[in-house]
């Protein structure tokens, strides 16, 4: 035994058998992560922006709408720290919003499309045949429409029914304007988003599912009789995780860039809320007067995007190591 | 292969040379004068638009019985017509056309052509907007109401094809002037028939290739969201004047985008410039910055059908939470003047001036009607254009309503056209309107606020607003006239159908190659005199 750890002389037998026993998948992933410093920082860094977003509101009276016309543009001052905007609202407060909006619609539709895609793709692949062959003809037409037109149409599309549904949370419901108003202003970016952003999920989990179907651990569980929806959730789709996670890491930078997208157009989050796409919007406007303006929100949006990037750059070459040696 | 390297190597000397060649420097040499124009218009039809926009367009292909003078908004120059004259009390008004005047088809531009576009635009059927620009004319308003469908009882008469006779409902002095404007342009008979019926809102006659028309310039293309061309007309009566062989209007939503084009030479001028900007362009290029005055005001319309906007105490508070001076210094900053009424101060004439900023009061008023602390209120929606000045100033306000009234009210951005038809069809609960002085005189801000003018769109209306109106129409001394204007004013502002917010001053760029582009109340810059001198 000791055969097996020969520059390890010290250690004891009982201990080396210990070590025999193996890391798990994750533990090993996550000794592969820390030694990426690119992925590392960019965790930090993606862990200090969620924290900005989202825990620092809980302790400062967050206040990104509230105007004073007679100190727009200022610079920055204890009291603003990243100075104030065309209408004198405080920028800070409203690139954190902005990174709230922003987020929480990456994320929210990233959540939605893995559902969508798991499921969808992990049937799709299990099932095999002829259903399989149909709804992936399905993914690849639908794939092959303009994501941004198509999420602009179907956005106008729910827009009435979701503005419906929050005129009656308000008044037959009785919950709190603000509130409701918050949530109806983004819940159509993340149903559009979401609606078609989950097809290229599906290819991959149905890839997974349809290659780990034939191995023979998958026969076992038939052969003992087990239901294809237990093999499906307990046998097949925790060892297509992997892949899984990886791609969801890189979606959530995709969605944020697609909210951007359509705040940019106008399409996006409704004044006086705003989205890190519309802060830009809005500052492309002063870019020979305030160009601070669109450089802030600027250097806020691609650095989390860069962060987000890089983190599922580095959880793919941990995960899934064949990858990482090209 | 090196046939292809030769083409494609003289493809990119000749992108090398057009760069160091600006658009408006070709165009100099063309003679083509490349304007901003803000929007893509609704539509080319004279009878059937009501913006500036479109105005900006139709000036240059159509001409009225008068026409547009360089310098001065109060003189009417000869246009289609080359003379007229009108009876002691200006209640009846011939005029004599020119009989060299022709269509750019070559068909002689008659009488007839006349009586035909005020039928037009006049018929119940059409649903012209802007109809009321017309009755002026005796029994005009009658026929448009669809009272009668006997045009023989509108007081226009043809006295033979070149003559024309225009009966009056009362002394109209100004009538010279008012037939400058688009509404009073004569369309092409023989060209609208062809493409279909009168009363026919949709017919293709204004299409490029289909338009006839009788002004300086002829519709060349229109490419939506690029361009519509304009071009010389030979036909013109008057062409020998016209030094331009074409405009260009180019549909430029965006106002910062636009001053980019500016800046990067690819316009000769601005429609606007949004408010920063006024103090970069001072400060680098003085020379091209205008600010004019400008007969024309700001306000907001309320739908006084919907609640809550239907009780006249929440309009008027909703007008005394606006905190006007700072919405101009701040969020404006063109050196605009605050509104308290809806006619702009000129010539003589006093507006009622009870509109300020009283918060205390607005809380007040809210409270008696009902909503104390906003409590209760229905959420009001803030209808307005999708562009970015618009937007920040729809912020400010709903900014200012939060803050006085604690109210909440949400705004809706829709594309220019969509957001005229919403208020057209009273789809809208508050929405941003601007309104530009068709003429110099304050009934060209009142007449439209009378019941079913199809400029109101407020659905508020009032018997003793109209009897003012009619009272100042027989009134001949002018002060006394505009004493009951001024009192017809305070009833409309006393009811706050709208919320005035500011009194226009153009702001824009112009290069210093265009000349005989002279300051104007109306704005409008007759085309068929201006130069390209670089």
């Amino acid at each position: 035994m000791a055969v097996a750890e020969p520059h390890v002389p010290t250690r004891a037998a009982g201990a080396a058998a210990e070590v025999e026993q193996g890391t798990s998948l994750w533990q090993d992933a996550w000794l592969r992560l820390r030694h990426n410093k690119l992925a590392m920082a960019s965790l930090v860094a993606v862990l200090l922006i969620l924290a900005t977003c989202f825990v620092v509101p809980l302790f400062i009276d967050l206040d990104p709408n509230a105007q004073r016309l007679d100190n727009k543009f200022a610079g920055p001052s204890a009291e603003h720290w990243l100075g104030t905007d065309q209408l004198g609202r405080d920028l800070l407060h409203r690139i954190i919003e902005g990174g709230q909006i922003s987020l929480l619609v990456a994320f929210f539709a990233t959540f939605l499309t893995g559902i969508i895609g798991i499921l969808y793709g992990g049937i799709s692949g299990y099932v095999g045949g002829k259903l399989d062959s149909v709804m992936m003809r399905i993914v690849d037409g639908l794939l092959a429409m303009p994501f941004l037109i198509i999420v602009i149409l179907f956005r106008e599309l729910i827009k009435v029914p979701v503005e419906k549904l929050s005129d009656w949370l308000i008044a037959d419901v009785g919950l709190s304007t603000d509130l409701v108003l918050r949530f109806g202003n983004i819940a159509p970016l993340i149903v559009a988003i979401a609606a078609f952003g989950w097809l290229t999920m599906a290819r991959i989990v149905r890839t997974q599912s349809a290659s780990l179907v034939e191995l023979e651990y998958i026969e076992a569980a038939r052969s003992l009789g087990i239901g294809h929806a237990r093999i499906l959730l307990r046998h097949i789709l925790p060892n297509a995780l992997g892949p899984i996670i990886i791609y969801a890491t890189l979606t959530v930078p995709s969605f944020i860039l697609y909210e951007a997208t359509l705040s940019f157009l106008g399409l996006g989050i409704e004044p006086p809320h705003a989205s890190w796409g519309s802060l830009i919007k809005e500052g492309a406007n002063f870019l020979e007067t305030r160009p601070a303006l669109i450089l802030i929100p600027g250097l806020v949006f691609s650095g989390t995007l860069f962060a987000l990037n890089f983190l599922g750059d580095g959880l793919r070459d941990a995960l899934d190591p064949k990858s990482s040696k090209d | 292969m090196l046939r292809h390297l030769v083409a494609s190597g003289l493809l990119i000397l000749s992108l090398v040379s057009c760069q160091k060649q600006t658009q408006v420097e070709r165009a100099n040499e063309e003679g083509i004068l490349i304007l901003g124009n803000s929007n893509e218009p609704k539509g080319l039809d004279p009878h059937l638009v009501s913006g500036v926009l479109e105005s900006n367009i139709l000036h240059s292909l159509f001409e009225g019985l008068c026409s547009l003078h360089p310098s001065d908004d109060g003189t009417a120059l000869p246009g289609a017509a080359e003379r007229w004259e009108s009876n002691d009390d200006f209640t009846v008004w011939t005029f004599h056309l020119r009989p060299e005047g022709v269509w750019s088809d070559g068909y002689p531009v008659t009488a007839g052509d006349f009586a035909f576009a005020y039928e037009r635009i006049l018929s119940p059927k059409l649903a012209a907007q802007y109809a009321s620009m017309l009755y002026f004319i005796k029994g005009a308003e009658a026929f448009n109401r669809g009272e009668t469908d006997d045009f023989s009882s509108v007081g226009v008469e043809i006295v033979d094809d070149f003559t024309l006779r225009l009966h009056m409902r009362g002394p109209i002095p100004f009538l010279p002037e008012i037939t400058k404007h688009y509404t009073w342009y004569p369309v092409p008979k023989h060209a609208v028939l062809r493409h279909g019926s009168m009363d026919d809102r949709f017919t293709d006659w204004t299409k490029p290739g289909n338009l006839v028309s009788n002004g300086p310039f002829t519709l060349k293309s229109w490419r939506v969201t690029h361009h519509i061309e304009v071009e010389k007309n030979p036909r013109y009566w008057d062409a020998g004047r016209v030094t331009l062989n074409g405009i260009r209007f180019l549909p430029i939503g965006n106002t910062y985008t636009e001053t980019r084009m500016f800046l990067d030479g690819q316009l000769h001028a601005t429609y606007t410039i949004p408010p920063e900007m006024i103090e970069y362009a001072r400060e680098r290029m003085p020379e091209m910055l205008r600010q004019e005055a400008y007969v024309g005001t700001t306000f907001l319309r309320c739908n006084t059908e919907r609640a809550p906007l239907d009780k006249p105490g929440v309009r008027r508070a909703l007008a005394l939470a606006i905190d006007r001076e700072s919405l101009i210094e701040n969020v404006l900053q063109g050196g605009q003047k605050p509104a308290t009424g809806i006619v702009p101060p000129f010539g003589g004439y006093d507006p009622p001036g009870d509109l300020a900023f009283e918060p205390e009061k607005a809380r007040e008023l809210l409270a008696a009607s009902g909503y104390e602390n906003a409590r209760g209120l229905p959420s009001i929606e803030l209808l307005t254009t999708d562009r970015d000045v618009s937007r920040r100033i729809a912020e400010a306000l709903q900014a200012m309503w939060k803050q006085h009234l604690d109210l909440e009210v949400r705004i809706v951005q829709r594309e220019w056209t969509t957001y005229l038809q919403r208020q057209q069809d009273g789809d809208y609960d508050i929405a941003y309107g601007g309104w530009i002085g068709d003429y110099l005189d304050p009934t060209t801000f009142l007449e439209m606020w009378k019941k079913g003018d199809g400029n109101n769109n407020t659905n508020w209306s009032s018997p003793e607003y109209e009897a003012l109106l009619a009272k100042a129409e027989l009134t001949a001394d002018p002060d006394a006239r505009y004493q009951v204007l001024a009192e017809a004013e305070r009833v409309l502002i006393g009811e706050t159908p709208i919320l005035p917010l500011y009194w226009y001053t153009t702001n824009y760029l112009i290069r210093p190659e265009v000349k005989h582009w002279n300051p104007l109340l109306l704005n409008h810059h007759p085309y068929k005199f201006i130069r390209l001198e670089p």
